[in-house]
């Protein structure tokens, strides 16, 4: 997600990381109980794992989260005024790079003066499942993280 | 912002009962409508508006995640 942020920063993309609650809590990065452990862990989200786009943290109670799903990683993409055009409800560089390039292409049409009106569409998009990942992920958040989530999907 | 529900929405432990209700996608904004605003902070501390950020450019990718 860095990389697409700087390929289409020329073309007039915005991107941006906006911090939530913990999904999956653990004895190193606990769940958040203020602003400032908020903006604590937000900020391991770019020395720690490397996220290279600006952060930007919601409210403690996640107003802005719940408004928008509250799901653990979706990804949204807004036009100028406020317009959402695209949203998955899991974040994919890949899905989310397909969109980008749709819409720039869609701005070039309209700027060679092609007539277009919007329309819905709904598409099931498929990522990599990586469970080393995932399970490297867990245990960097602590032991208890990596348990909860076996147990959660045991049954 | 009450007491309950800072500490279900920072559930602190990860099982069903605590973070399958916010599970709402399907309850999020449409698509082609303006979208809510709501304050967001830097992590100085700063505050900006959601809105700030989407009309900076003429596309804003929004990504949602924590660090866990």
């Amino acid at each position: 997600m860095n990389a697409i942020a700087d390929r289409y920063a020329e073309a007039g993309l915005g991107s941006i990381f906006l911090y939530t609650n913990e999904a999956h809590p653990g004895e190193y990065y606990p769940h958040l109980t203020s602003m400032q452990q908020k903006r604590r862990h937000a900020a391991a989200l770019r020395d720690v794992l490397g996220v290279s786009r600006p952060i930007l943290v919601d409210s403690l109670d996640g107003a802005c989260h719940r408004a928008y799903g509250s799901m653990p990683n979706m990804t949204w993409i807004f036009n100028q005024a406020g317009t959402p055009i695209y949203k998955s409800d899991w974040t994919d560089s890949h899905s989310v790079e397909n969109a980008i390039q749709y819409f720039l292409q869609v701005l070039e049409r309209r700027r060679s003066q092609e007539r277009m009106a919007p329309f819905r569409v709904e598409r099931l998009d498929y990522r990599i499942q990586d469970q080393n990942q995932f399970y490297a992920g867990l245990e960097r958040n602590g032991p208890k993280a990596v348990t909860e989530f076996r147990h959660a999907f045991r049954s | 912002m009450t007491a309950d529900l800072l500490s279900r929405y920072n559930y602190d432990e990860f099982v069903p009962a605590k973070f399958k209700p916010w599970m709402r996608f399907d309850e999020s904004p449409p698509l082609g409508s303006k979208a809510p605003d709501f304050p967001l902070w830097t992590l100085e501390g700063a505050e900006t508006s959601l809105a700030a950020v989407w009309s900076a450019h003429s596309y804003t990718v929004v990504e949602f995640g924590s660090f866990t």
